[in-house]
């Protein structure tokens, strides 16, 4: 190649850079301004995040967007956010009114999955030793003792999604109000496994079929179980739900609630 | 860069060693004598589709065959990443200290890319895998349809653009703390539609194919993808690749017209080769398509070293 060509080559290519340059700032700035409208709604108070989710402003860059959680989860609660959501675009989220995490996995298998720990699963090893060690102690007295429940127990009572908020206004139970039926109709696709029957698997809520005086099938579903939801005294007698420490924003309670709009909603948890 | 050759060429062949005379017919029957079918063409098509369908089938049907994404994916469950995805990721987890939470199954992820892509040629996995690829190689052809009919014209900038973009990217995603390119990217856009359900992210897809096929041939997977230059630069000193033999070659350019990336044949031309034989350099994404062009079966699959063996 002659030097002329070798000069012709460079302009085209500093020409084009400049293009490049060009694009890319187009697409930081692009990028600036969609931090900007977000940075007011941020997202981590829109989203429900998986199990195990660390803080937002990390897994915002750490998620890759594989979706291998979504490809994990056997109830398929997990979905992947659409371009609508701007930068979050890919990742995952809970929409828990259509369908909760309910752990009936039992194994948290949306965080071991994870291959860049932004669901990340340290936490919930060192919540598992804990149990075994419980374990230890309970199978002296038990030889039969079954150790798993002890340590899923343990898991599940680490993850902290959000915090469940009933909301008084429409609640049935505050009104007094009993329920009778499905709670979300027989069309419903969710499915839970409920505490209280013993099966293994996930059912459909469509096929629960319930007769209470005061609505309370909120605490009834609730995988957690009495650390996390009760029907307490409101202080005049009657029964209502109440939310308490232990809540791990899985949203169970969401998908099951009978009224219109639910009554219980879930919070996500801000960084 | 820049084309620059230090090498002497060759003295351009005498016209009695030239192919065609040789076998004393005319180039339209030699054409015609050694026929271009469309072998390797069909063959990668196969393994693309094939591949892909196989995420799709997977998380159709729950199988444990190869989950995930183009992004990051699980083969019998052993992990594999996408090299500028991963790129990025690290280069903000190094500064802000998630880098030390990454598990292993990253780890062998990224490894295993890098390996099986150094051994196979980096841009493999464009021509082979990528599904822009596939649907950027339909838009190339109405693109040629509309240039012959002289309703358009060709531009062309310089191939070493992406690297401007890979650069740039990645100054993109550490500055700003986000993914930023993996919102753009075509590879991971496309796969994820197919697998968890298309969205109107689609319509990216549609503006970048159509920016394609009226203003300049396969501008993305050219000029910009940074995941091509990624695997350009894994693939640099791989065995795996073309190779070129001056004897057989009768310099009809033919493999240059469906070339992605011509200039890595530059050998081709009458009076540019240095010796007897080349082989192409990285950017070249082993599509096989000048292996089907060429008349004279000039060029051909090779690994390096293991060819001279046997």
């Amino acid at each position: 190649m002659d030097k002329s060509d070798h000069e012709l080559n460079r302009r085209q290519f500093l020409k084009s850079s400049a293009i490049a340059v060009g694009a890319l700032a187009a697409v930081g700035a692009g990028v600036g301004y969609l931090q900007k409208v977000t940075a007011e709604n941020r997202i981590n108070q829109k989203f429900l995040r998986p199990p195990g989710a660390i803080d937002e402003s990390t897994f915002i860059y750490g998620c890759i967007k594989c979706g291998l959680c979504v490809q994990i989860c056997p109830i398929q609660a997990i979905k992947l956010a659409g371009i609508k959501d701007g930068l979050a675009y890919g990742t995952p989220y809970i929409d828990v009114r259509n369908q909760a995490c309910d752990f009936s996995c039992d194994s948290m298998q949306c965080v071991e999955t994870c291959p860049t720990a932004v669901l990340y699963f340290k936490q919930f090893k060192k919540e598992g030793e804990k149990a075994i060690e419980k374990y230890g102690a309970t199978h002296e007295r038990n030889a039969e003792y079954n150790p798993f429940p002890v340590q899923i127990l343990a898991m599940k009572s680490i993850v902290k999604m959000g915090v469940a908020q009933v909301k008084q206004d429409s609640c049935l139970a505050f009104q007094g109000k009993g329920f009778k039926g499905t709670p979300r109709g027989s069309d419903f696709k969710g499915i839970n496994r409920s505490p209280y029957t013993g099966d293994a698997k996930a059912t459909p809520v469509s096929e629960k079929v319930y007769d209470e005086k005061i609505c309370n099938i909120c605490v009834k579903e609730c995988p957690i179980g009495e650390t996390a939801i009760v029907m307490a005294d409101e202080g005049n007698g009657n029964l209502v739900p109440e939310v308490l420490s232990g809540c791990t924003g899985c949203g169970v309670c969401v998908m099951v609630c009978p009224t219109e709009e639910p009554s219980i909603v879930v919070e996500p948890i801000k960084s | 860069m820049f084309g620059k050759n230090n090498k002497t060429p060759l003295p351009p062949k005498k016209k009695e060693d030239i192919p065609y005379i040789k076998e004393g017919i005319k180039f339209k029957d030699w054409k015609a004598k050694n026929g271009s079918a469309h072998k390797w063409r069909t063959i990668r098509w196969s393994v693309l589709i094939g591949i892909n369908l196989l995420f799709v089938l997977s998380f159709m049907f729950d199988l444990s065959l190869l989950e995930g994404s183009l992004s990051g994916s699980r083969l019998f469950g052993f992990y594999l990443m996408d090299p500028f995805n991963s790129l990025q990721m690290l280069i903000i987890s190094a500064y802000t200290g998630h880098i030390k939470l990454l598990t292993m199954n990253f780890i062998i992820g990224f490894a295993t890319i890098f390996i099986f892509y150094f051994l196979m040629g980096g841009r493999t996995f464009c021509s082979w895998i990528c599904p822009y690829h596939f649907l950027a190689e339909w838009g190339e052809k109405l693109h040629n349809y509309l240039v012959k009919k002289k309703k358009i014209k060709e531009h062309t900038y310089n191939i070493y653009l992406r690297y401007v973009f890979w650069a740039g990217f990645l100054i993109l995603a550490f500055v700003t703390q986000q993914l930023v390119f993996e919102n753009i990217n075509p590879i991971g856009i496309l796969s994820r539609s197919m697998i968890y359900g298309p969205g109107l992210v689609l319509l990216w897809i549609l503006a970048l194919i159509t920016f394609e096929i009226v203003y300049s041939k396969r501008f993305w997977c050219r000029y910009v993808c940074p995941v091509g230059a990624t695997y350009s630069m894994v693939g640099k000193l791989s065995p795996f690749g073309v190779k070129f033999e001056l004897d057989k070659c009768a310099h009809c350019l033919d493999c240059q017209k469906v070339c992605l990336v011509p200039h890595e044949l530059w050998f081709v031309e009458k009076g540019k080769a240095t010796s007897k034989r080349h082989d192409v350099g990285s950017d070249c994404t082993r599509c096989g398509l000048c292996i089907d062009a060429c008349p004279g079966n000039a060029l051909s699959y090779t690994v390096k070293g293991l060819d001279k063996i046997l």
